[in-house]
């Protein structure tokens, strides 16, 4: 076949793809004959109310000479581990408020972090390109650093994103600038999947974000530069189960809802979603103007045990505190006496679902509980 | 890696618009996107024929509602029992907001 045949087949072919999305995204709009608000608002439900000194924040955990970029809360209750701009990781006792390990990491320029299962390893990656994983029981060498234990290489751009796979502490799921996942064997630092690529069906930019589903860690979500996410099946790597569209910009992070069925996202767009896997709908968008109409981007985000607030950390400074059933906005931490100074640019819940953490460029990290009267139903 | 597509122009008409008529070394790169668009085709066909089955968003509504009102959440002023007292540790004991101060250098 010439050439100008191919070309002519090619433009076919785009124009077939083309219009089987728009076939798609109708018949998905007519399927969705209610969004999550409007169904709770149908069934008489009242947005969540806080009382003015019922979140607040009681830890604040110094010690980074640089913007935080990354944290991750242990399985177990109290510790975290965070990433900055200072080029090092800090672990904490996050009770306690003490650092338990400072790790300066052969490449400063890190992104990413994630405490294993077990809690005895700490993952991070980031422009260096490879994922390091730290064992927190080695013994420092003899310039007092904690040595390497494993490197992950592998990927052909940054490392954006990383989390171990639960229930072990032998294989992690890293999301990179070169639009790919990879699911590493820790033990034997090699690739056991690559999800997307040049020869696979993927994202087609960089990768920003992952979440694993904790109650079928086969799945996981990647959130992308492509403005998409995609659901992936660990067992079936040539292909997305599904991709999710809806977003008008960066897809900058997803996170799984606490039901496993749903995940979140934040965007460039200044939108949190909320889409569902099985289906494939977006349920609910989460979106309201700053003031003057400003529209800041979506960093981060995190849900409660329960699903029913969703955290949100704007470049703006703001954390939106959102009711998840009625798409309203509850609280602003950001605007709360002692919040952070800069942006908010990670938050993580701790396993109990008791604490928030912040992580922001102000290079602080904050805890956030409730401190008001609870009452039991 | 190379990156395709832009932000205004869909990655297929980006590449097509960079072909060249005479450009006969682009010929086996015409026929992987050519490929990959078949491919793609037969993705979304699929995915359509699911969604002739697929139930309606309000159920998933239903089940997120039931979820979310019923797992106790200690985040809430108002919530399911049973109450946990380890939720409340963030309160007790040496409230040290500040704890420790050292700088890592």
């Amino acid at each position: 076949m010439s050439v100008a045949e191919l070309k002519e087949r090619h433009v076919a072919a785009s124009d077939t793809v083309n219009s089987l999305r728009e076939r798609l995204k109708q018949k998905r709009a007519s399927l969705l004959d209610t969004d999550v608000a409007g169904y709770a608002r149908s069934q008489g439900k009242t947005p969540v109310t806080f009382g003015p000194t019922d979140l607040v924040c009681c830890r604040t955990l110094q010690g980074h000479t640089g913007k935080v970029y990354s944290l991750d809360w242990t399985s177990e209750k109290n510790r975290i581990v965070s990433a900055s701009q200072d080029g090092r990781l800090i672990v904490w006792n996050a009770l306690t408020s003490q650092k338990t390990h400072a790790i300066k990491l052969p490449c400063a320029w890190v992104m990413t972090c994630a405490f294993s299962p077990t809690g005895q390893s700490v993952a991070c990656g980031g422009l260096d390109s490879v994922c390091s994983i730290f064992n927190l029981n080695s013994l420092c060498d003899k310039d007092g650093n904690l040595p390497v234990s494993r490197t992950l290489s592998g990927h052909k751009g940054y490392v954006s994103s990383c989390q171990y796979v639960p229930d072990e502490d032998t294989h992690l799921i890293s999301g990179s600038g070169d639009q790919t996942c990879v699911l590493w064997d820790i033990t034997t630092g090699l690739r056991t999947s690559v999800f997307g690529g040049e020869f696979q069906s993927g994202h087609t930019a960089d990768v920003v974000s992952v979440s694993i589903n904790q109650s079928n860690s086969r799945l996981f979500v990647s959130g992308s530069c492509d403005t998409t996410a995609r659901l992936w099946d660990t067992r079936v790597a040539s292909r997305a189960v599904r991709t999710f569209h809806g977003h008008e910009g960066d897809v900058n992070v997803v996170k799984f809802f606490p039901d496993g069925n749903r995940f979140g996202t934040g965007s460039d767009d200044g939108t949190c979603r909320l889409f569902d896997i099985r289906t494939g709908h977006q349920l609910q968008v989460y979106h309201q103007p700053h003031g003057d109409n400003d529209i800041p981007p979506v960093k981060t985000i995190a849900f409660s045990i329960s699903g029913r607030l969703l955290f949100a950390g704007y470049t703006n400074g703001d954390c939106y505190v959102w009711d998840t059933l009625l798409a309203k906005v509850v609280l602003n931490l950001g605007s709360l006496q002692n919040s952070h100074e800069a942006q908010i640019s990670c938050l993580g819940l701790s396993a109990d679902g008791s604490a928030l953490c912040t992580g922001s460029w102000d290079t602080n990290l904050k805890i956030w509980a409730f401190g008001g009267h609870r009452k039991i139903i | 890696m190379q990156s395709d597509g832009s932000e205004t122009l869909s990655p297929t008409t980006q590449r097509l618009q960079s072909f060249s008529a005479a450009d006969t070394r682009g010929k086996h790169r015409i026929h992987a996107e050519l490929k990959r668009l078949e491919q793609e085709t037969r993705f979304l066909e699929e995915e359509l024929e699911q969604l002739e089955k697929m139930e309606n968003a309000s159920s998933a509504c239903k089940e997120i509602l039931k979820g979310a009102e019923t797992k106790p959440d200690p985040l809430l002023p108002i919530t399911h029992g049973p109450l946990n007292p380890f939720w409340d540790r963030w309160f007790e004991g040496p409230q040290d907001s500040k704890g420790c101060r050292c700088w890592i250098l």
